[in-house]
């Protein structure tokens, strides 16, 4: 590698570095594993460098999504981050009473396995479409729509306050 | 948006955070980069090492679940042989493999793109092909399949002795282009975004191309799920015949979970000319393609939901279990009637039916990481 393409690089992990870190930090759920995930994905991405046309960003996150979903198999028996047990919401103001759902919300979603995670952090933090969604995830619309349905599903599980929320959402429309 | 939608999304980005960029992640991921090269620049080393430990070690990796119907362990099997290793111009000539096989083509899978590889058979010498993020080597003629991730819904049939590519139009292709055995077809699984559902593609070398949709969906709330039920990953896959394509069916049975693969019920054959069903073969699991099936047709290798399987054709019954095969980073090929090629860890390995390597030969390094095409030499 060339100095001008250690430039390049370290230029752009400079200024991609802190976004690129926020989607491994809503993939993993903790600092080490998110910095280990991105590490490796950039190490990846620098043995490339020279063969990236274009834009480097979007072969980082596409690494970054199938390292932590596509080994999903072999990761299995340590797909979900233990947490503890969610609390009961405590009475309050109605700022107060969705901050702590918005809480429960935040250590559920690391209950979640990687795949319907990774789902949720596409849709919600990155704000790509399904169809988006799903050619970054390299499977079927359908498998999208099925994930993201069981992420809720399981969300409104773990968190029941959420899960009145959106009863009364349905009921409301 | 709706309230609960507000309130997920702030929970994500509550999760993403906004943590500091640790000082030293450029150097590591530096650092990084520059071992993976040296890993790979000696891979063809440690190909040899595996290789001699080997010869010591005993085979142990198939486990027979009940009398199998394939050839018993010969108890005085003969030693593994190990072939020279590739030199230097390997390139120059089609690179045999045990059992009389070779190379076609490599390619790699997903971005970052590495350079593919393909066999030109008219000129009986390797070409790299750079331009494309994937090329997918057919197992005879003169045809490559390329992908361009830039031109997303087309695929590029590659004339390999010129370099011409036609593009054609097919839609969005939800996994990889699978050459047909005579390498004059492709099957295409392709994604209907109004149903979610899936469709085959049949793509041929003059550039002609059909689609014929087959209702592989889960259902809505309103519908139960579709008749060729298939979840999870759904590939259409060439029978040995050619004129036949097989594809997975999941098990409606067995509660899907994501911690592994979903349970399946067995093959259902189409028909490539009319998509129409043709056959349904009772192998609970995801056969790679037409290779996958033994010559004489009564064996076929499957991802199951627990390991790598051979399984009888007509009654589903595991055979044996290959537990230390994963065929997700490796192939499993039938090249003879009681042989079979293994392509893993830097290695093309020729096996007994029951899992004896016979040969091996190392590939060179620089194929290390991409996709390994191979076809019988003829």
């Amino acid at each position: 590698m060339t100095q001008r393409t250690e430039r390049e690089f370290t230029a752009f992990v400079n200024e991609r570095g802190t976004a690129l870190l926020r989607v491994a930090y809503a993939l993993t759920g903790d600092r080490h594993s998110a910095e280990d995930l991105l590490q490796s994905a950039l190490a990846k991405t620098y043995v490339s460098w020279s063969r990236i046309r274009g834009d480097a960003e979007p072969y980082v996150r596409r690494i970054l999504y199938h390292d932590q979903v596509s080994g999903w198999r072999r990761r299995a028996r340590r797909s979900e981050v233990p947490v503890a047990a969610l609390p009961d919401l405590a009475t309050g103001t109605d700022d107060d009473h969705e901050t702590a759902v918005r809480l429960l919300l935040r250590d559920a979603l690391l209950r979640l396995p990687p795949r319907q995670r990774a789902v949720l952090v596409l849709r919600y933090l990155e704000d790509l479409s399904v169809e988006q969604t799903a050619e970054l995830l390299d499977c079927r619309i359908g498998t999208v729509a099925s994930q993201a349905s069981r992420a809720l599903a399981k969300l409104r599980q773990l968190v029941p306050a959420f899960d009145d929320l959106v009863q009364r959402t349905e009921v409301h429309r | 948006m709706n309230r609960p939608d507000e309130l997920l999304r702030k929970a994500v980005h509550d999760l993403a955070g906004t943590p500091q960029l640790p000082a030293d992640l450029v150097t590591h991921a530096i650092l990084g980069g520059r071992r993976i090269r040296r890993q790979r620049r000696a891979a063809t080393a440690l190909g040899a090492m595996v290789a001699v430990i080997a010869l010591a070690t005993p085979f142990i990796w198939l486990h027979p679940r009940s009398a199998p119907s394939v050839t018993a362990p010969d108890p005085t099997a003969a030693e593994l042989r190990v072939l020279p290793p590739p030199d230097d111009n390997w390139r120059d000539a089609p690179l045999e493999l045990p059992g009389g096989w070779v190379v076609t083509g490599a390619t790699s899978t997903g971005g970052p793109a590495s350079d593919g590889l393909v066999l030109d058979r008219s000129q009986n010498r390797y070409v790299k092909v750079d331009k494309y993020e994937e090329t997918w080597a057919a197992p005879r003629g003169r045809f490559a399949a390329v992908l361009d991730h830039d031109r997303p819904g087309d695929v590029g049939l590659l004339d390999v002795p010129t370099g011409k590519v036609r593009w054609v139009r097919t839609g969005q292709l939800t996994l990889n282009p699978e050459w047909s055995p005579d390498g004059t077809r492709l099957a295409l699984t392709l994604l209907d975004k109004e149903t979610g559902s899936s469709s085959l593609g049949v793509l041929s070398v003059d550039g002609s191309f059909q689609t014929f949709p087959v209702d592989t969906s889960s259902g809505w709330a309103n519908r139960g799920p579709g008749q060729y039920l298939c979840t999870d990953y759904c590939l259409f896959t060439w029978m040995p015949d050619g004129k036949q394509v097989a594809l997975q069916q999941t098990d409606p049975a067995v509660p899907r979970t994501e911690s592994k693969p979903h349970a399946r019920r067995g093959l259902q054959l189409f028909s490539a000319d009319t998509g129409k069903p043709t056959r349904f073969v009772p192998a609970r699991g995801d056969a790679a393609g037409p290779y996958s099936w033994s010559p004489n047709g009564r064996l076929v290798v499957i991802k199951g939901q627990e390991a790598t399987q051979l399984v009888e054709v007509d009654s589903g019954r595991v055979v044996r279990d290959l537990p230390t095969i994963d065929l997700n980073s490796a192939t499993l090929v039938w090249v003879a009637a009681e042989r079979l090629l293994l392509i893993s860890a830097g290695h093309a390995t020729l096996l007994d039916p029951t899992g004896h390597p016979l040969e091996r030969r190392d590939l060179p390094p620089e194929l290390t990481g991409l996709r390994i095409a191979v076809a019988p030499s003829a």
